[in-house]
């Protein structure tokens, strides 16, 4: 299907990729459909429906003054650029635009690992370096350090960070975007600018101190559309000396409440990486009884999933836990955690998972060596990418709705009730039911995920899901729950839900849009965010 | 876990007609892999478990097996063979196996050239046989 940029006729089309070629090596512009194909969101619900969103061409410059060059040439036509980095987010819209006839700047081909440094503790990067990259360059040089990755591990940094990504190791850097530190940004005029210390001629410190001085704009860059980054630091974990686990069941369904106020304390003083909550109940969803009581309209009641629980012999809640750091100082803290949560919840008991010095062997990695079931993926927790994600990803991939929620068991409950309720209209499994546990990756706040399959044989299928996503975005928004990352489709929706005193933060966005950026040259519709140009 | 083995084309044809997928598609698309193809990834998914695979013995091109899980083989054997121009990849994997592989092909210059579906779904998954080949100017050999 091919397209043409807004307000662009086929000559001035023709002209523009002309001008691209110049600027990066007529390898490196394309424009044909079949060339195009990797540029459509393959995980999408509106896949060959009009709602679906097409780029005109993609470009992929091997350096940043071919950045520069390529917005002023996108300026001169007023042609949308839609920037990305290595193009893997998928579930969120993988690669494709908000607006269609946008040309995709595929920043692969900016691929160098700057420096890390196991002194200081951080790595500086470009946009094309993905997490096996990083991965590599740290350990074909015998680096000391971590790094933390999402899964699967074929993104970027920078592409995940600006993503507000996470992964799965210690509250300080799993929130990736919060552990970023320092950018240098291509502005839609074309100026290269760097954040921080960056903006300071010959600081060494460009990594470790990210404000500088005065207001700090990076924030705008992620989720946004006001520059293209092209280079960017993140501080990374000293490679811990020892990994250990443990595994805290509880009884009942009330337990739940303060098993969280407990895990929240150990989290927040730092001595657990990513805890991953899970119900030993849910298995017995497959059971229609069961299934009928956790999905009940209006939530079971607690003696009744007591009485369940009971029947069955099997705990309400587990939480499996993380330590990293000196082995005795892993083990100090596990007793901690095991006395402090034994000796607040009636019933509670505490498993010993295994332990080893790091970095771990093939079969510890593999997760064999576990003496009890863990919900814990061994490559995520110890900061090694992997693919293996994708072996549980049915049909033609998924899309994804994750309200932030508060870190109370009293939030979890009510949000399994509220958007388990809302969802029975929808052909879809429940997602969320009386075992829903929540993620929690980010590190101070829940979540809970919604991922319903699409099926590209099956428009009816992914016209309900589709409906359910809008749904779930406006009935959360109702209880002050809102999505933390959205696939364009949806990006308008959820913005629309920030919506505080009459949408300020989104005409305050718009301002600085108008100002920067009117043409809307970067990424227009990002994060929400629109210009004059396109705004209705 | 990935095995590196040598095969040649004629064992390349006689395994393929033994190896036990539950069809004759997939071996008929097996024996249609063209001479050219610089090493085969077979999914161990796609056979019954315990089945004696007659892998030994058997020369050039290479031969990778995966269990769907395409990690190991990806980042010791295909990021860095495909940086640098040619190889011709040809596989009988899952389809989720080959999503992963045609995107990170993508990366690096390469296309699926040829895509034949097999039948049938096994425990669900769908055989794809599959060739990956350079396509940008910038890998062609």
């Amino acid at each position: 299907m091919a397209v043409l940029p807004p307000d662009l006729d086929a000559p001035g089309f023709a002209r523009f990729l002309e001008e691209l070629r110049g600027a990066v090596g007529a390898d490196w512009v394309w424009s044909s459909e079949d060339d195009l194909g990797p540029y459509r969101d393959s995980f999408s619900p509106v896949w060959d429906t009009a709602e679906e969103r097409h780029a005109s061409a993609a470009v992929a410059p091997a350096e940043v003054e071919q950045v520069q060059a390529v917005v002023r040439i996108a300026s001169k036509y007023s042609v949308p650029l839609f920037p990305i980095s290595t193009g893997k987010n998928f579930g969120y819209g993988g690669p494709s635009p908000n607006v269609t006839g946008s040309v995709v700047l595929d920043l692969k081909r900016l691929n160098r690992v700057l420096e890390v440094d196991d002194r200081r503790n951080f790595a500086l990067v470009e946009p094309g370096v993905s997490y096996f990259d990083l991965y590599r360059h740290i350990t074909e040089r015998g680096l000391k350090v971590m790094i933390d990755c999402p899964d699967p591990g074929w993104g970027s940094p920078i592409g995940n960070s600006l993503e507000r990504g996470i992964g799965y190791t210690m509250p300080f850097f799993r929130d990736h975007y919060g552990a970023s530190c320092g950018m240098e940004v291509v502005l839609p005029n074309g100026e290269l600018m760097r954040t921080g210390m960056g903006a300071l001629p010959g600081a060494k410190t460009w990594q470790e101190y990210r404000y500088g001085f005065g207001p700090d704009p990076a924030g705008l860059f992620a989720q946004g559309n006001f520059g293209v980054v092209t280079k960017m630091g993140f501080r990374l974990m000293p490679m811990p000396e020892h990994y250990r686990t443990g595994l805290i069941t509880v009884p009942r369904r009330r337990d739940f409440v303060k098993l969280v106020d407990h895990v929240n304390y150990l989290s927040d003083a730092g001595l657990i990486g990513e805890a991953v909550y899970s119900s030993p109940l849910a298995p017995l969803m497959a059971q229609p009884d069961f299934l009928a009581l956790a999905t009940k309209l209006g939530g079971p009641a607690d003696g009744d999933m007591d009485a369940a629980a009971s029947a069955a012999g099997l705990p309400s809640w587990q939480v499996d836990l993380q330590f990293f750091g000196p082995e005795a100082t892993t083990a100090a803290s596990w007793d901690y955690a095991k006395d402090r949560i034994l000796s607040d919840i009636p019933g509670a008991r505490a498993l010993d998972g295994d332990h080893f010095p790091l970095p771990a062997t093939e079969q510890q990695m593999l997760n064999t060596t576990q003496p009890y079931r863990s919900a814990i993926r061994r490559f995520g927790a110890l900061g090694v990418p992997s693919l293996g994600m994708w072996k549980i990803v049915s049909d033609d991939g998924h899309v994804g709705f994750f309200p932030v929620l508060p870190r109370s068991g009293e939030a979890v409950f009510e949000m399994q009730r509220v958007l388990g309720d809302a969802l029975k209209e929808f052909p879809v499994r429940p997602f969320f039911n009386a075992t829903t546990t929540p993620l929690y990756w980010h590190s101070f706040a829940f979540q809970m995920v919604y991922a319903p399959s699409v099926k590209r044989s099956d428009p009816d299928h992914n016209a309900v899901v589709h409906a359910s996503m809008k749904k779930l975005v406006a009935v959360a928004a109702e209880h002050g729950w809102g999505d933390y990352r959205a696939a364009p489709i949806y990006q308008d929706d959820v913005a629309g839900t920030y919506s505080f005193n009459n949408h300020a933060l989104r005409r305050f966005q718009e301002q600085m849009k108008d100002a920067i950026d009117p043409e809307g040259i970067l990424a227009p519709g990002r994060g929400g965010v629109w210009p004059r140009r396109f705004r209705k | 876990m990935i095995t590196g083995l040598d095969m040649d084309r004629r064992n390349l044809l006689k395994w393929s007609a033994i190896v036990p997928l539950a069809a004759a598609a997939p071996y008929t698309a097996l024996a249609a892999v063209p001479q050219g193809v610089d090493a085969l990834v077979i999914d161990r998914r796609h056979w019954p478990a315990g089945t004696p695979t007659p892998l030994a013995g058997l020369a050039a091109p290479q031969l990778f097996t995966i269990d769907g899980d395409v990690t190991q083989l990806w980042y010791q054997t295909l990021d860095p063979i495909w940086r640098k121009p040619g190889f011709v990849l040809g596989g009988v994997t899952g389809s989720d196996a080959l999503f992963v592989l045609e995107v990170l092909a993508g990366d690096r210059g390469r296309r699926v050239t040829q895509r034949r579906v097999l039948d049938p779904v096994v425990a669900g998954l769908q055989p794809v046989s599959w060739i990956i080949a350079p396509h940008h100017p910038s890998v062609k050999g």
